[in-house]
């Protein structure tokens, strides 16, 4: 079916506003879409309705369902982002922060800083220790696959992504033996989950991720020569040195702050870039506003099913999208395997 | 015109070009040929500026250590043969990336009636316009050199590297990317530099044969100069008049 792109945005956007809603209106109480409607109304113009929403759902919806959907639709848009980045710069449809252990290493980081109790940024620290390491990670990790294999072919992604991830997970696994009361705060870190979340999150990562997505939207051209290769790039006069590093840096720094709030959180990234190139093709103009789209979207409604399907229970939101994501990442391998062209 | 003087350069410790130098006047064809491993590609990548050189490159008299990429890119265009597709783009997309360095950066619409133009006027040179919103990864390797070619066109520069474009191309795509190439020089006053394996793609292309052996200049001249037997075959090591008498002998007694 031939559709304008535009067209298609829009409906993604329309899905967009869907899923959210859905997401505040669904969990252990219904809120209507009445309600939600009339406190949102009487909120902004200070109008009053006949029949009232009920006060405690009021309650969840501003304090706890909206918050936590808002954070939810932020984070997944972040990482989705820092998925495109990785995947065009390098080059590979198997890079992203989590194969390549980006998000394993700034969890890291933000378990140090929760085992030393460090707080000299305030609510600012563990998005600094989140995306310092994972700046770190990401220096190491292409600087190694550069070294091992200068094309970075598959197998040597994900290598060294299953190296720097295991590495990391041992370093946490120390950590979590030196802090016993603390522990099961870090664990969470490894899975992933917008439970317990307040305003103050939302908040503090939307303006990172406005920067964020801003910035690499500027070097959409650069992002589509470089997957033609860095020759092909450099040749078309692309600066690809310092592009390429300053996009790895966007993306780690992405990653960082939503892995710092949420945890760790696979296969996001991995799965929505190429679900949003299929529909938009591989332009990045458009493809990185779509994929941002996408990944709230998908995160929310991980994060719904995460919080609903077992309830009272709350499963991990990571479990979710990695039950959701890695039968896909199998899938993209032995796509690539036979489907890649060569010509 | 284009001045190499005293080119060295290599990969990690490996070093593969030794003190090169030569000149290319605007609106000469030339085409390297040499064995595997001589060094040709990493020629044509120090002319590109895309891997670090000792020595300098000059063209039309600026050296190209001082241009940035954007400027050298409007000078020289790279075309080599195409390895893998990992993100799929239409072919009109392919080409418009050419024009990156002739664009203002903005950030909705950096697309103006001169990119388009030119993009629409290389799609129709190389016969693609009626297809151009077709998907790269639904062609044939032919149709998609022709499409890297368009991009190499739009960049309008003042001469085109070829790094053996015609490795995937049947007989009759050679011949007809070479004769186009030749054409597009001498009817713009432009030049080809092209890296060929086949001597006679290279005859057909250039004006002067540069071959080269073990990362120096072996010989540089007409294809008259350079191409007899006493200078091609200790680099080639057999004898290369004797195999293509045999190979138009057999040819003959064919038809």
């Amino acid at each position: 079916m031939i559709m304008k792109k535009s067209i298609k945005f829009i409906i993604l956007l329309i899905v967009a506003v869907l899923v959210l809603m859905l997401a505040i209106c669904i969990g252990s109480v219904f809120i209507t879409p009445s309600d939600i409607f009339k406190i949102i109304v009487s909120k902004l113009f200070d109008i009053h309705f006949d029949v009232p929403p009920i006060e405690s759902n009021m309650v969840i919806f501003l304090k706890i369902r909206l918050p936590r959907a808002l954070l939810s639709f932020i984070v997944g848009g972040m990482l989705a982002v820092s998925g495109v980045l990785s995947q065009s710069v390098l080059r590979n449809p198997l890079a992203s922060s989590y194969t390549l252990g980006i998000s394993s290493g700034a969890a890291v980081g933000a378990s140090i800083a929760i085992l030393f109790g460090f707080s000299f940024f305030g609510i600012l620290t563990l998005p600094f220790f989140g995306l310092s390491f994972g700046l770190l990670t990401v220096f190491l990790a292409v600087a190694l696959a550069t070294k091992l294999d200068r094309n970075m072919g598959n197998i040597t992604i994900i290598l060294t992504g299953m190296a720097f991830s295991m590495f990391a997970n041992a370093v946490i696994a120390f950590i979590m033996a030196f802090a016993n009361q603390t522990a099961k705060q870090i664990t969470f870190w490894q899975l992933g989950s917008f439970a317990l979340k307040d305003w103050t999150h939302p908040i503090l990562l939307f303006p990172i991720a406005m920067i964020g997505i801003f910035v690499v939207m500027f070097f959409s051209s650069e992002m589509d020569l470089m997957t033609f290769g860095e020759e092909q790039a450099k040749a078309s006069g692309v600066n690809v040195l310092s592009v390429k590093w300053m996009l790895l840096a966007v993306g780690a720094i992405l990653t960082g702050c939503a892995v710092s709030i949420a945890g760790v959180i696979g296969f996001v990234d991995l799965f929505t870039p190429h679900m949003a190139r299929r529909i938009f093709g591989s332009r990045h103009k458009i493809v990185i506003p779509a994929t941002a789209l996408m990944g709230g979207i998908f995160m929310t409604l991980c994060d719904l099913v995460a919080r609903t399907i077992v309830a009272p229970v709350e499963l991990p939101v990571g479990a979710v999208t990695s039950a959701i994501g890695a039968p896909f990442f199998i899938f993209l391998y032995f796509q690539g395997k036979g489907g890649q062209r060569n010509a | 015109m284009l001045n190499v003087q005293n080119v060295s350069a290599g990969y990690d410790e490996r070093k593969v070009l030794h003190d090169i130098s030569f000149s290319v006047p605007t609106g000469e064809n030339l085409s390297i040929i040499g064995p595997n491993g001589c060094g040709k590609t990493t020629l044509l990548r120090t002319i590109a500026n895309i891997i670090k050189f000792d020595g300098d490159i000059y063209i039309d008299n600026q050296n190209i250590k001082n241009m940035n990429r954007k400027s050298l890119a409007g000078k020289i265009a790279l075309f080599s043969q195409m390895t893998t597709i990992y993100f799929d783009y239409s072919i009109y997309d392919t080409v418009m990336m050419g024009r990156y360095s002739k664009k203002k950066r903005r950030l909705l619409s950096d697309i103006d009636e001169s990119d388009v133009t030119s993009v629409k006027s290389a799609l129709k040179t190389v016969g693609l316009l009626d297809i151009s919103s077709q998907s790269i990864s639904t062609l044939s390797g032919g149709q998609l050199q022709r499409v890297l070619l368009a991009k190499a066109l739009v960049q309008e520069p003042d001469m085109i590297l070829l790094d053996e474009p015609t490795n995937h191309l049947d007989l009759y795509f050679q011949i007809e990317l070479i004769d186009f190439l030749r054409s597009w020089a001498k009817k713009n006053g432009k030049s080809v530099i092209g890296v060929l394996h086949d001597i006679n793609l290279a005859v057909r292309l250039s004006d002067r044969i540069l071959l080269m052996n073990n990362g120096r200049i072996q010989a540089i001249g007409t294809p008259e100069e350079v191409l007899n037997s006493r200078i091609i075959e200790p680099v080639y090591k057999i004898n290369v008049g004797n195999y293509m008498r045999e190979s138009l002998r057999i040819w003959e007694s064919l038809s």
